[in-house]
């Protein structure tokens, strides 16, 4: 029998003897333990193992991609002869590519297998303390995982690498109800190394979870304004993700990056610094290399309201003419600012603290408008009342020029790590 | 499509046990201005195994399919659901069975294409567009095939057997004016494999032309004013706002987990112009864009009348959520990869037609909108929606005035179903749907096109 690395060799080998140029193999094991809630019960136990095996061939700069989920040799050597016949049926194009050689590395994280009645437990304790502390709140679903990843990736320049991996990760979505009114839904989650405290003191959990038994009984935005929002770490993270969109592959490519021509420009306001830092030990949730075969680094995408960095994959990047980044983003770190989150929320007069949005996906242009859900209003420099059926609308582009503040406190959710956003001249409209 | 003998491994059941052997198989392939920049296939398959113990369910998959990994996962699910049992102790009974027993082969008795032809063919897409339309900035075409393929049996007499293909092309077509950039796409195809869906380039031609017109207004058009207005949404819309504001929010865990639909049964939930009904496989003799005989549970699927003259009447089961309210399942249980587990799911969600034409309710609103295609949706337990707009007119005096630019509506789906005056008397399926409740899967989402007040986002 044939180790992982042995089989990922002979991938190499048969893709380069039957007429591949540029040969890649990507292999991927996981085992997953899940324990799942539904309507504040644990309803299911699930044990999943996978295999992902992904054959990249390129001929005469024509590629074909093959991903499959069998290691015996038949299911391979048939997917090696498809991916031969994909390339052969493609069209050149000189943008194809693998990564250069490297020196050869195996990188190690987290624990190797999980903590089955500590899982159960934890679960159980939160579930109970929901119960208890929160009798208005549901559980809507909740789900507890241990996945253990086991990759390799090697290319026919060389290249050498294997990745192990355990997290812990925990997500839940819950509503509170009272008579027949309810609060939207709302979730959080994290992921992390270990499970060292109880799951209520994760991430934004008892604080979201607090808020949503304070959120039942709401009301509309009074009137329309452009003013003021303070946009949480939990929604910052959908506002992060439209950014990176623009500077990734398809709209860079595509040429409908508004950020194309804007490397080392100014972007934003000079307080933002937002980096992409896979390497990081303050992420659980980490990766050591790109889907393309390269090691990942830690990189500054805007440094200081300048764009350090697009988000382009070695395609990405031959196709552009403009730099690969160092790693395929994710596990974005956004630097603290130097107001206190109090003080950020005592400096408004009237806006809303935005805790998730809604969205329709923005324009090309950067303009976006969606529903502010489980927000609040701001008045006189306090948080007040809850809000439903309200608004917002703006620009990205111009949001990101338009920040006020950056709160000290972040927090980190395994994945990333954000504070609060003091942003401007949003129109916020109620009904 | 390798057939199993599962029945032979009903000898290691000790609790009610499903297992599943699934393979899911999906091309694509995305053209960027001429390029090919994707080129794949991917095969994930493999067995699946749930166990009920006492109100827990214990799971576990494999994606080696042997006699020897089917013995393992059977053992695996049903050690979970003993050692999950054990904690939790909740002392139910096993659940009552629907045993439905079906064997559908939706694949093409065409000869199959090759990757070339495919190829090839977005080839002659992507070329018709930059002859015709030079002006373009960017332009996108892709493939999207998936072929579900099943089989299924459990402890009672449910056994099915189903391959269930979809075969999609998007195109993407991008105009900068003044500067600006600004997008709009189209959907072609639906259930079938590519060779019974799709015939010549030249069938996507007429669309692709509307698809530039509808850009040019657009690009050309003005920014919608936000507040309440009269609108007709257009039947992908109603098809959207069937499955998101309301399906999601009379989905049985969803209303055990708090969804205010829960308070709504038996009450009048919209105007009683709106029937609203989730089918199983076929709708009005016709066969649905994602059709389901058995479902993943092994209950018969029928249809769910979900909403009837306006009052609601039911929600979507499984059996479990079936037997909490007291009613039997309807086949809604539904997993997307063998390695899921079947949770509840709409399948074909539509509103009935009305008796009402289109052009007679354009003609009716003095100031309002026609809003004819989404870029997403998403709703809430509280049944407040929010959809993106990419597609859109202003209607003047009776008439479709200027195109708008992208926007978003929002409102409560209960309230704002109470307000739709008019139904048009015909519909249409949207039939690339995926649904992304916990795991992906394909939906059929439906309907006529509605006149009705809603609330439009913007500056």
């Amino acid at each position: 029998m044939q180790t992982d690395r042995e089989l990922v060799a002979y991938c190499i080998d048969k893709m380069k003897r039957v007429g591949a140029e540029k040969a890649q193999c990507y292999l991927k094991h996981s085992k997953k333990h899940e324990l799942n809630v539904e309507a504040g019960e644990m309803t299911l136990l699930r044990t999943n193992f996978d295999t992902s095996i992904i054959l990249k061939a390129i001929i005469e700069d024509k590629r074909g991609d093959i991903k499959i989920n069998k290691k015996d040799t038949p299911s391979i050597d048939a997917a090696v002869e498809q991916v031969i016949e994909f390339a052969q049926s493609s069209y050149p194009d000189k943008a194809n590519d693998i990564a250069e050689k490297q020196s050869p590395k195996e990188f190690t994280a987290g624990p190797e297998s999980p903590d089955m009645d500590l899982m159960y437990d934890k679960l159980a304790e939160f579930i109970d303390y929901v119960h208890k502390t929160y009798p208005k709140t549901m559980l809507e679903q909740a789900i507890m995982d241990f996945t253990q990843t086991n990759i390799i990736i090697q290319n026919s320049n060389g290249v050498d690498f294997a990745g192990n991996r355990g997290v812990y990760s925990f997500g839940m979505m819950f509503t509170s109800k009272e008579g027949e009114k309810a609060s939207s839904f709302n979730h959080s989650g994290f992921d992390a190394k270990s499970l060292d405290k109880p799951l209520k003191d994760y991430s934004t959990i008892d604080m979201l979870l607090k808020q949503s038994s304070e959120s039942i009984h709401t009301r509309s935005f009074p009137g329309k304004i452009e003013g003021d929002v303070v946009i949480t770490p939990d929604c910052l993270s959908s506002f992060v993700y439209y950014i990176s969109n623009m500077l990734s592959d398809y709209m860079m490519i595509s040429g409908s990056s508004p950020y194309k021509d804007k490397l080392n420009e100014k972007i934003a306001s000079e307080i933002l610094t937002l980096h992409a830092n896979p390497r990081s030990p303050e992420i659980a949730k980490n990766y050591f290399f790109t889907l393309d075969g390269y090691e990942a680094q830690n990189m500054t995408i805007i440094d200081k309201g300048v764009l350090k960095s697009f988000l382009l994959s070695q395609n990405g990047a031959n196709k552009t003419g403009k730099p690969r980044a160092l790693n395929s983003g994710g596990c974005y770190v956004m630097e603290p600012g130097k107001t206190s989150y109090e003080d950020m929320i005592s400096s408004i007069d009237k806006g809303i603290l935005l805790c998730r949005f809604s969205g329709g996906n923005p324009s090309d242009n950067g303009d976006f408008s969606g529903v502010a859900k489980n927000s609040f209003l701001i008045e006189n420099g306090r948080v007040s009342t809850p809000l439903n059926e309200t608004m917002i609308a703006g620009n990205l582009i111009e949001l990101l020029k338009n920040i006020k503040g950056i709160s000290q406190e972040r927090i980190n959710y395994g994945s990333a790590i954000y504070p609060w956003l003091h942003v401007k001249d949003v129109t916020i409209s109620g009904k | 499509m390798q057939i199993y003998d599962l029945k032979k491994y009903k000898q290691l059941f000790k609790e009610y046990t499903e297992v599943r052997v699934q393979e899911n198989r999906n091309i694509s392939i995305s053209v960027l201005n001429g390029d090919v920049l994707s080129n794949t296939r991917s095969s994930e398959s493999g067995v699946s195994a749930r166990v009920y113990k006492g109100g827990v369910w214990g799971f576990s998959s494999n994606p080696t399919i042997s006699d020897e990994t089917v013995q393992t996962v059977i053992n695996a699910a049903t050690e979970n659901a003993l050692y999950l049992n054990d904690r939790v102790r909740k002392n139910k009974d096993p659940l009552p069975g629907y045993p439905g027993q079906a064997e559908h082969d939706f694949t093409t008795k065409k000869p199959r294409l090759s990757q070339k032809q495919l190829i090839t063919f977005l080839k002659d897409v992507d070329n018709y567009i930059l002859q015709k339309y030079p002006d373009l900035s960017a332009r996108t075409t892709m493939l999207r095939l998936l072929d579900m393929e099943k089989q299924f049996i459990n402890s009672e007499d449910s056994h099915s057997l189903s391959i269930v293909p979809r075969s999609i092309i998007i195109t993407s077509l991008s105009l900068l004016k003044d500067n600006q950039p600004f997008e709009l796409y189209e959907v072609f195809g639906g259930f079938g494999q590519f060779e019974d869906v799709f015939e010549k380039p030249e069938d996507l031609y007429e669309k692709i032309d509307e698809q530039y017109e509808h850009l040019k207004k657009k690009a050309e058009g003005v920014y919608a004013q936000a507040g309440i207005h009269e609108c007709i949404l257009g039947p992908e819309l109603a098809g959207i706002l069937s499955h998101e504001a309301i399906g999601h929010t009379v989905e049985a865990d969803i209303v055990m987990g708090g969804s205010v639909a829960a308070d709504h049964l038996g009450k009048q939930v919209a105007s009683p112009l709106i029937t609203m009904t989730d089918f199983a496989h076929h709708a009005h003799g016709v066969l649905c864009p994602v059709p389901v005989f058995v479902d993943d549970e092994g209950t018969k699927a029928e249809d769910a009348v979900l909403i009837k003259d306006g009052v609601l009447k039911t929600f979507m089961h499984n059996k479990e959520s079936a037997r909490h309210f007291g009613v039997e399942p309807t086949g809604n249980a539904r997993a997307y990869q063998y390695s899921d587990e079947p949770i509840i799911r709409m399948r074909n969600t539509a509103i009935i037609p009305g008796k009402d034409k289109l052009e007679d309710m354009i003609a009716s609103i003095e100031d309002g909108f026609y809003l004819m295609q989404a870029s997403n949706g998403q709703a809430d337990s509280t049944s407040e929606f929010m959809f993106g707009i990419v597609k859109g007119y202003e209607i003047k005096n009776g008439k479709l005035g200027k195109g708008i630019k992208d926007t978003t509506i929002s409102g409560i789906a209960f309230d704002m179903l109470n307000t739709i005056s008019m139904v048009s008397d015909d519909m249409s399926w949207s039939c690339g749907g995926m649904c992304g409740k916990k795991q992906l899967i394909p939906v059929g989402m439906g309907g006529p096109a509605v006149k009705c007040k809603v609330k439009i986002g913007g500056k």
